[in-house]
């Protein structure tokens, strides 16, 4: 019987790491969001005037306090806020796009909608996101 | 155990087809989405994210591969052992997560099962593990006996 | 879900001698809202099985977009009630998954996450939505593809440019398909063009983007 689980467990690696390998660009080993999405505020501050911030967040947030320069992008009005967004946007900038804080799941979606649906490059989430733009900047 | 003995060998068949293909349809279900699989096995806050990744990809292809061992009949000891493991494995899971107060919101047959009500779920799995428990000890008394 | 099976199993086993216990009918829900709907509300009905009063500490959502209200704070044995999520669509598409962080004083539940999952209809799927071209770059025509919904037929589909320096064709590719051509006049100056969809059953508008942006593009 050992033999035949062992057998068994054998066949389903091969496959199984196949998957893995088909699938190694989807997911990242180290944390549940892909690390070529993220970035840190470090890292984006030193893309300096490469870099366009984006506030997911809803708008009386944005209205209270945002990153200096940022442009408000967010799911409630994405038509209305996506022209201006990509008048600002030329192909060499990193887009940054920020929320509340790392669990806040907007940062996500605008930026998804952004590399899906506008089929841009070089579209990242900040970790943790205003929070942390505020806990390194005040 | 001799009740197990009295029951026809063709029931024992549809058994093992039945729990085979079950386990072959969970399996093929999270195969089509892993990523979603590796989050739904870290709401458990059990394991490490990286060992959810790789069971997130292994797993479903091991379910799989027991359920064809099941409806063929090729290294059916192997495949049956590993599925009740995982099955009691998995309810151990699940006892400590909602002791622990977390909700889970996506398992065994993955986003496509969000729709059943509760007593559906209950009936099918602990009819689940019922099957497998008796195929197990019935077939451990066969091959003993042969 | 067969988590919450032999989860909801075994808390009746095991929780019996529990003296505080929220009982919720269902803690995922799933919701179809139609083309028009706003707002996608789920309701959360639970109930109090245990002996002991449970007391709710607080009731968050995951993103501003979900208003959770519960009815009371306090819930007497034996009482039913319910948390009703209020999902405000925007103009989010897709399927969106929000959840609602209920917390109590039950010390064997504390912490219960309720979600709320909007299967949002997607009638038109537009790739890309939004097309540009470098200035100085050569004003040939690009692509937008429009895919119908298998249940949203379209025959039709009108698409008018917010700017003459932009031209959109439109010609259907069959099977609900339809491909648009945006060309400009040329890509001298950084202008843009919002271009509207729709089609001819559905009073729902679509957008893409047309535009020449500020740089010269990276060839």
């Amino acid at each position: 019987m050992v033999r035949q689980v062992l057998i068994v467990a054998a066949l389903a690696f091969v496959p199984g790491l196949g998957q893995a390998i088909y699938f190694r660009d989807k997911v990242s080993w180290q944390s549940p969001v892909p690390a070529s999405e993220m970035v840190t505020v470090a890292q984006a501050r030193a893309w300096g005037g490469n870099a366009i911030w984006v506030d997911a967040r809803p708008d009386n947030e944005f209205a209270r306090d945002h990153v200096p320069g940022a442009l408000s992008l967010n799911e409630d009005r994405w038509n209305e806020l996506l022209p201006q967004f990509l008048a600002a946007w030329s192909q060499e900038k990193k887009v940054v796009v920020y929320c509340s804080s790392q669990s806040c799941n907007a940062s996500r979606e605008v930026a998804r909608r952004l590399r899906n649906e506008a089929q841009l490059k070089n579209v990242f989430v900040l970790e943790g996101g205003w929070e942390e733009w505020l806990r390194t900047n005040r | 155990m001799n009740q197990l003995s009295t029951i026809p060998q063709f029931v024992w068949r549809i058994a093992d087809v039945i729990v085979g293909g079950v386990f072959i349809y969970a399996g093929a279900i999270k195969v089509l989405d892993p990523v979603q699989f590796a989050n739904d096995i870290d709401n458990y806050k059990i394991l490490p994210w990286t060992i959810g990744v790789g069971l997130a990809f292994y797993l479903p292809w091991l379910e799989i591969f027991c359920g064809l061992a099941l409806i063929l009949r090729l290294l059916y000891l192997g495949g049956l052992s590993i599925l009740t493991a995982l099955l009691a494995v998995f309810l151990g899971a699940t006892i400590a997560a909602k002791i622990r107060g977390l909700d889970i919101t996506c398992g065994c047959f993955g986003h496509a099962s969000q729709h059943w009500n509760f007593s559906v779920h209950l009936a099918l799995d602990l009819l689940l593990l019922v099957a497998l428990i008796s195929l197990l000890l019935r077939s451990e008394r066969v091959f003993r006996s042969a | 879900m067969k988590t919450h099976i032999f989860a909801f199993t075994l808390s009746i086993i095991i929780c019996m001698t529990a003296r505080a216990e929220l009982k919720w009918d269902q803690t995922s829900i799933e919701l179809h809202p139609t083309a028009a709907d706003k707002q996608a509300i789920g309701h959360f009905k639970y109930q109090n099985s245990g002996s002991k009063p449970v007391r709710f500490k607080s009731v968050r959502t995951s993103c501003g977009c979900t208003a959770a209200q519960s009815q009371k704070e306090e819930v007497p044995p034996g009482e039913k009630g319910e948390i009703t999520a209020t999902f405000n669509i925007g103009e989010r598409t897709g399927t969106q998954v929000k959840t609602v962080t209920v917390e109590t004083d039950d010390p064997e539940h504390a912490t219960t996450v309720l979600t709320l999952k909007a299967v949002i209809p997607q009638q038109l799927e537009i790739t890309p939505t939004f097309v540009f071209w470098g200035q100085g770059e050569a004003p040939k025509p690009k692509t937008i593809v429009v895919r119908a919904a298998k249940d949203f037929p379209v025959k039709h589909l009108r698409v008018t440019s917010s700017s003459p320096d932009f031209q959109a064709k439109v010609e259907e590719t069959g099977n609900g398909q339809f491909k648009i051509d945006v060309q400009p006049q040329d890509t001298k100056r950084p202008i843009a063009s919002t271009l509207t969809i729709q089609t001819e059953d559905s009073p729902k508008i679509f957008y893409a983007t047309a535009r020449i942006t500020n740089a010269p593009a990276i060839q």
